[in-house]
């Protein structure tokens, strides 16, 4: 033993000690079910182990390549985080600059715009479910009796309204989210910079675009990341909104996912569909990784 | 999803670990729902445990809500777990579960009379290749419910065919001129029950899900004309709200208790909401079979529902908990529940009883169900969530004119010849 260890040496061992529990905690909760789900994907095995684990290869992943399911569950997950994405970003820069400002009962307001977030998503859904039902639901009520429409609009029943009504809950939802992360940028910007800009004979306008803007830039891709990692693996939303219909106008990865694996048992297949999808949101965040990387 | 996968393999494991303490003495533990025959189970428990002393049983009550439970029953059974012993289980369920090995055989338990007295159709569902692996509990269906004040009103006999349903709810709609009554209304979602539904109205038309090969005839001419009506009283008729495609048996049962729907096709356990004394359709209601297609009067169109009891392969009690099953499914159990709590009998002896006699409401369950067709869950067994997910889908397809009915039928029967390896 050593006995001169350095102080240096001792504060990083120090540090190793304090480190290490929570390494393999989070090694066993988070990596172990990754590998298994890799490992799960490339192989046939039977759940309950009467048939042994057999290796396979890339065969579910090549069923799945050939499944048209897959490619519209894959289709449906990026049409929703398009939509979602920049519609919750922009009203959550309205709503940050909005709560910047201030207002008498503006602590109320705070409060009224963090409330859609605060509620769980499977709450959130079931509200909406019933205010979309075409039979007793508020917005065809409202819309029949003031004569808007003729007849009941069947919101999460239409091919083509479903996916709108989806995003419109999200952005509902998670745009206070955004609007937080936000407002937190917003409040770190110094004042003088502004004083300087009136000087300068700035308008608002050119406030906002010149000053405001460019310095949002971090925290804006922090709350891009976090809601488009959220976005890309939606389960909640179209499980309690619509079991991924109508057809499968909804069915996100993640809902086709958990039904490959409770509904048909099917772990394998069920596996290769989620380790796609970790493929396709580890990519997101690459990209915007670098793009952090090279704005700052 | 990968927590829930964690979630799963805990619960597994809390059963085994429950799993010896019933191993010693002959303690048997039964789950089912409390809705689904919670009035039962006090009273047979305790004859069948005065009539076997030394044996106890256990009511583990577990949800009614099917998807719920099954998910409750594959990680414990899929972790080998010997509880519970009996377990009731979704017609549905039966041959998917006993292909998995996860059934007893109850051939050499039961008696042959015992077998031969359960409704045939059922029993089908819980037999492969002549073993039975489950006993018919009780027994439900989807009927068709229609508002009896307004057909009087207009002067029109019960239907019996799906043109004189349409007829009948055209008449009514436009003699009542009010814009929230539909004709029609029923359990149209993306649901089992919308499966049920199909197999109703093909079965009305003398279609097959299997031909007598034993190839998939989903897209049979008379299956495509049976669809075909579906659509078009969406679409044509408009004797059925768009959203039906969004309803589950509840949400259909909710409109036409409001009054605002001519006919309901669900399963019985709409007859008592219905029924209650606060219900504004009580006693301006009736129901009939299912209706069938011209030129079809004997045609089977009662898409069937119920549950079964069955004994877990990896019970250390097999004998006793076998014993449990055929009291639970004996003439004098099943009497009772039929009498006391309604449940139409997975036995077809009952229905002769004389005691059967005031039981007008059963008896008239009952002569729905001679005209009962199954789902095909025990030849396709473990496929069985697969199929239905097909068929679901593109029957959906068809209702929502994303593709025509012929298209839609064809792809699913070409989907599943794929899933079976035919």
């Amino acid at each position: 033993m050593n006995r001169t260890m350095n102080l240096e040496q001792r504060t990083a061992l120090t540090g190793i000690g304090f480190v290490t529990p929570t390494v393999i905690v989070i090694a066993l909760i988070l990596i172990y079910p990754i590998i298994q789900s890799v490992v799960l994907s490339f192989g046939q095995s039977s759940i309950d182990g009467s048939e042994p684990y057999r290796f396979v290869g890339l065969r579910h992943y090549a069923t799945l390549m050939g499944d048209g399911r897959f490619w519209n569950a894959l289709a449906v997950t990026f049409t929703f985080t398009a939509l979602s994405i920049p519609l919750e970003l922009a009203l959550g820069i309205g709503l940050a600059l909005l709560m910047n400002e201030s207002f008498r009962g503006k602590g109320l307001a705070r409060l009224a715009v963090l409330f859609p977030w605060a509620l769980p998503t499977a709450l959130n859904a079931l509200i909406w479910r019933w205010m979309y039902n075409s039979d007793y639901g508020l917005f065809n009520a409202v819309a029949l009796q003031s004569g808007l429409a003729d007849r009941p609009i069947n919101f999460l029943g239409d091919t083509s309204l479903a996916m709108a009504s989806m995003v419109v809950v999200a952005v509902w939802k998670t745009s206070s989210f955004m609007a937080l992360i936000i407002l937190a940028g917003l409040q770190s910007i110094p004042r003088d910079l502004f004083e300087a800009g009136r000087m300068d004979g700035m308008t608002k306008w050119q406030e906002f675009t010149q000053i405001t803007l460019p310095l949002l830039k971090g925290p804006i891709l922090v709350a891009l990341i976090i809601r488009s990692m959220d976005a890309l693996r939606t389960f909640e939303l179209p499980f309690n909104l619509t079991d991924g219909g109508p057809v499968n106008a909804t069915e996100s990865l993640s809902l086709y996912a958990y039904k490959a694996i409770f509904d048909f048992l099917d772990f394998n297949f069920g596996a290769a569909v989620v380790v796609v999808q970790f493929l396709v949101i580890f990519a997101m965040s690459l990209i915007y990784v670098f793009a952090l990387r090279n704005k700052d | 999803m990968k927590f829930a996968m964690k979630g799963a393999v805990a619960v597994a494991t809390a059963l085994t670990l429950i799993a010896p303490l019933a191993a010693g003495a002959q303690e048997l533990v039964m789950s089912i729902g409390s809705r689904g025959y919670g009035g039962m189970m006090e009273r047979n428990i305790e004859a069948f445990e005065a009539a076997n002393p030394g044996t106890s049983v256990e009511w583990l009550k577990v949800s009614d809500v099917p998807g719920d439970s099954r998910k409750l029953y594959v990680t414990g059974l899929t972790a080998k777990s010997p509880t519970p012993d009996v377990f009731a289980i979704d017609v549905i369920w039966a041959g998917e579960f006993a292909q998995r090995g996860w059934l007893e055989p109850l051939n050499n338990y039961l008696g042959k009379d015992a077998i031969a007295a359960y409704n045939p159709s059922f029993l089908s569902a819980a037999t492969i290749d002549g073993t039975v692996f489950a006993a018919p509990l009780y027994v439900d269906g989807t009927h068709l419910f229609y508002r009896s004040d307004l057909l009087e009103k207009y002067g029109i006999a019960v239907p019996k065919t799906w043109e004189e349903v349409i007829a009948a709810s055209k008449t009514v709609m436009e003699g009542e001129g009010n814009p929230q009554l539909y004709g029609f209304v029923s359990m149209w979602a993306k649901i089992e029950g919308l499966f049920m539904n199909w197999l109703s109205f093909t079965g009305g038309n003398g279609a097959t899900f299997f031909d007598a090969d034993g190839e998939v005839a989903v897209n049979s001419p008379e299956s495509i004309a049976a669809t075909q009506t579906m659509v078009d009283m969406i679409y044509k008729d408009r004797i059925v709200p768009d959203s039906i495609l969004t309803m589950k048996p509840d949400d259909a049962r909710t409109l036409f208790q409001q009054g605002r729907a001519v006919f309901l096709m669900v399963q019985d356990f709409v007859y008592a909401p219905l029924s209650a004394a606060d219900s504004p359709v009580a006693g301006k209601f009736d129901f009939t079979r299912n209706p069938y297609f011209e030129g079809h009067p004997d045609a089977k169109s009662t898409a069937m529902g119920g549950w079964l009891l069955a004994v877990n392969a990896n019970s250390e009690n097999k004998e006793a908990a076998a014993k449990l099953v055929e009291y639970f499914t004996s003439y004098d159990a099943q009497l009772a529940a039929a009498l006391d709590e309604n449940r139409a009998p997975g036995r077809t002896d009952v229905y002769d009883a004389p005691e059967m006699a005031d039981a007008t409401l059963l008896k008239k369950l009952g002569d729905d169900y001679a005209v009962g067709v199954v789902r095909p869950s025990a030849s396709t067994g473990n496929l069985y969530p697969r199929v239905s997910e097909v068929m679901q889908t593109e029957i959906t397809n068809a209702l929502h004119r994303e593709k025509t009915v012929e298209q839609a039928l064809n792809d699913a029967a070409a989907e599943i010849n794929s899933i079976l390896g035919k």
